[in-house]
């Protein structure tokens, strides 16, 4: 797997830069990844699932954000890039909150997000409740046509 | 403490695939297993599984659990909870509704339109067509929007009122299997503790441990952290290698008939300094306050507190910054690792006899080391007991 360096700096700004084109075609603003080979292929990012909502929102324009457990945040800027940002929660707090924040700040408050194909349900359940008005849709067609392993 | 698994990811493979990514891989391939660990006998003889009986009056209650939160079926994928309610871990889904046998479904699809129809079509047969459908927590996003899009009337809800409402409180044959997980983790650790030596590598430590466990019939996992990187309560992809001095901290458990045991121990490898001394026995104080708040009847949140006050008293802290406590005191445990509910600030869910926790308030002093305590809890009538003895002094790491 690459590393998260210099090197590999310039192949994970490539693969991104196809998804995005990926995802003006399939009008999707925003895509939400949980852990999992599709985060590792775009990111580098190798990490866990577990009850602790982990994830990265890929938005049409701007940094990527990972939103990821605050205890957690030595352990996982050890694997992500300087170029991303890194938004965490506590124990008591919401990701969903971080995530649907993240969106907002981006713009987006209408229109297509699309979901990582095998996020769990609670997951995805979180978001909607506090971002009713996204339309949801599977990240599935668009990372297949962006050749997003 | 260490995170609960998922359908698509077990911890335990987890841990072998995070140890891999530094190029030793923890429990696939040991090699040098000390002769003291290949002696360990099975520990596994007269475990009682789960009657059939058992899983019928589990079904019973989550009918009556989806009567109150108005769901008219609930829909599973392979899983802990699909194992609660069926006995089995076979590849597929449930269907499980208000009335008759709930509908296991073998993967019998070829593509993932036929499987969402087919779960689509055991919904209507089911009378639950155009109603509100729980979802298990881990059935993932394109099952949902396939099924969604077969039966457009469908309301998707959390199913986690009824899962979580049934699995939350164990029944005495669910206790008497997480107390023989607890057992044979705690000798696990007692033959691997035996192992350590200078220069020893984190993968190694964790090798060990596996290997204990194959030899106590079971399947196991642990991770060990060595040094400053205690402070980590999940540890570092940075190799490590045990010197004297360092505080050594395994965490982790095992599984016997799908329940798990989740145990963390930190020793010093040496002798102990005085601050090393004092951070543990304040660690061992928040971990017994924890114990005595976890009285049937107080919050899940007010557990927390009580443990993250000695913390805080002593001047760490306050609230997640450290040095001091980063994460919640405790997780619920069962057939995961970690479940509902939590010991965490703004959980104001009332604790039950039958409920079961983890204890394990970590103190983390980042650059210096991290301690953790570790033992779980289950709540009698007459208020918390642990499963395991706690370790009574940072010489001794078992009771």
């Amino acid at each position: 797997m690459p590393q998260a360096s210099e090197n590999s700096g310039a192949l994970y700004d490539a693969r991104l830069a196809k998804l995005r084109e990926a995802m003006k075609e399939f009008g999707i603003r925003a895509i939400v990844l949980e852990p999992g080979p599709a985060m590792v292929y775009l990111t580098g990012v190798r990490w866990g699932r577990s009850e602790r909502t982990f994830a990265v929102v890929i938005p049409e324009k701007g940094n990527l954000a990972f939103v990821l457990p605050g205890f957690e945040e030595m352990r996982a800027r050890e694997l992500i890039r300087d170029a991303a940002e890194v938004r965490i929660w506590q124990e008591d707090e919401s990701p969903f909150q971080q995530i649907t924040d993240v969106l907002k700040e981006r713009g987006i408050s209408a229109g297509r997000v699309a979901i990582d194909p095998s996020a769990r349900f609670f997951v995805f359940d979180g978001i909607k409740k506090l971002a009713p008005k996204l339309d949801y849709v599977s990240a599935q067609p668009v990372l297949k046509s962006a050749d997003v392993k | 403490m260490l995170d609960r698994s998922t359908n698509s990811l077990n911890r335990r493979v987890f841990l072998a695939a995070a140890a891999g990514l530094t190029g030793a891989i923890a429990a696939a391939q040991p090699t040098n297993i000390p002769e003291s660990i290949r002696a360990l006998q099975p520990m596994t003889g007269g475990v009682q599984p789960i009657t059939r009986e058992e899983r019928a009056a589990r079904v019973e209650k989550a009918r009556r659990l989806m009567r109150e939160n108005r769901m008219d079926a609930v829909l599973m994928e392979a899983g802990s909870s699909m194992f609660y309610f069926t006995g089995s871990r076979a590849d597929g889904a449930l269907v499980m509704a208000l009335k008759g046998d709930p509908v296991p479904l073998a993967p019998e699809w070829k593509t993932d339109e036929e499987k969402y129809r087919s779960i689509a079509r055991a919904l209507k047969d089911r009378g639950a067509g155009t109603g509100r459908v729980g979802i298990e927590e881990r059935v993932q996003f394109d099952v949902v929007d396939g099924i969604g899009k077969e039966l457009a009337a469908l309301e998707f809800v959390s199913a986690t009122p009824v899962t979580a409402g049934c699995r939350v409180i164990k029944s005495r044959a669910e206790l008497a299997l997480m107390q023989r997980a607890n057992d044979i983790t705690i000798a696990a650790y007692r033959a691997a503790f035996g192992t350590l030596r200078e220069g020893m590598t984190q993968h190694e430590l964790s090798a060990n441990i596996a290997a204990a466990y194959q030899a106590l019939g079971v399947r196991g996992d642990a991770m060990a952290i060595f040094g400053k990187y205690t402070a980590f309560p999940h540890g570092s992809i940075q190799p490590q290698k045990l010197r004297e001095g360092d505080l050594v901290l395994v965490d982790d458990g095992c599984s016997v008939e799908g329940y798990q045991s989740d145990i963390t121990r930190t020793i010093v490898f040496g002798k102990p300094t005085a601050r090393q001394r004092e951070i543990w026995n304040l660690e061992r104080r928040a971990q017994d306050a924890a114990l005595a708040a976890a009285k049937p009847g107080a919050t899940c949140e007010s557990v927390d507190a009580a443990a993250r006050k000695v913390i805080t008293d002593y001047g760490f802290g306050p609230g997640y910054k450290v040095p001091g406590l980063p994460h919640r005191t405790g997780h619920g445990i069962g057939l995961d690792g970690h479940e509902w509910t939590y010991l965490v600030r703004g959980n104001k869910t009332r604790i039950e006899p039958g409920m079961c926790f983890s204890d394990e308030p970590t103190i983390a002093i980042y650059g210096e080391f991290g301690v953790r305590l570790e033992d779980c809890m289950y709540i009698t009538e007459e208020g918390a007991r642990m499963f395991t003895k706690q370790s009574p002094e940072i010489e001794q790491p078992f009771g």
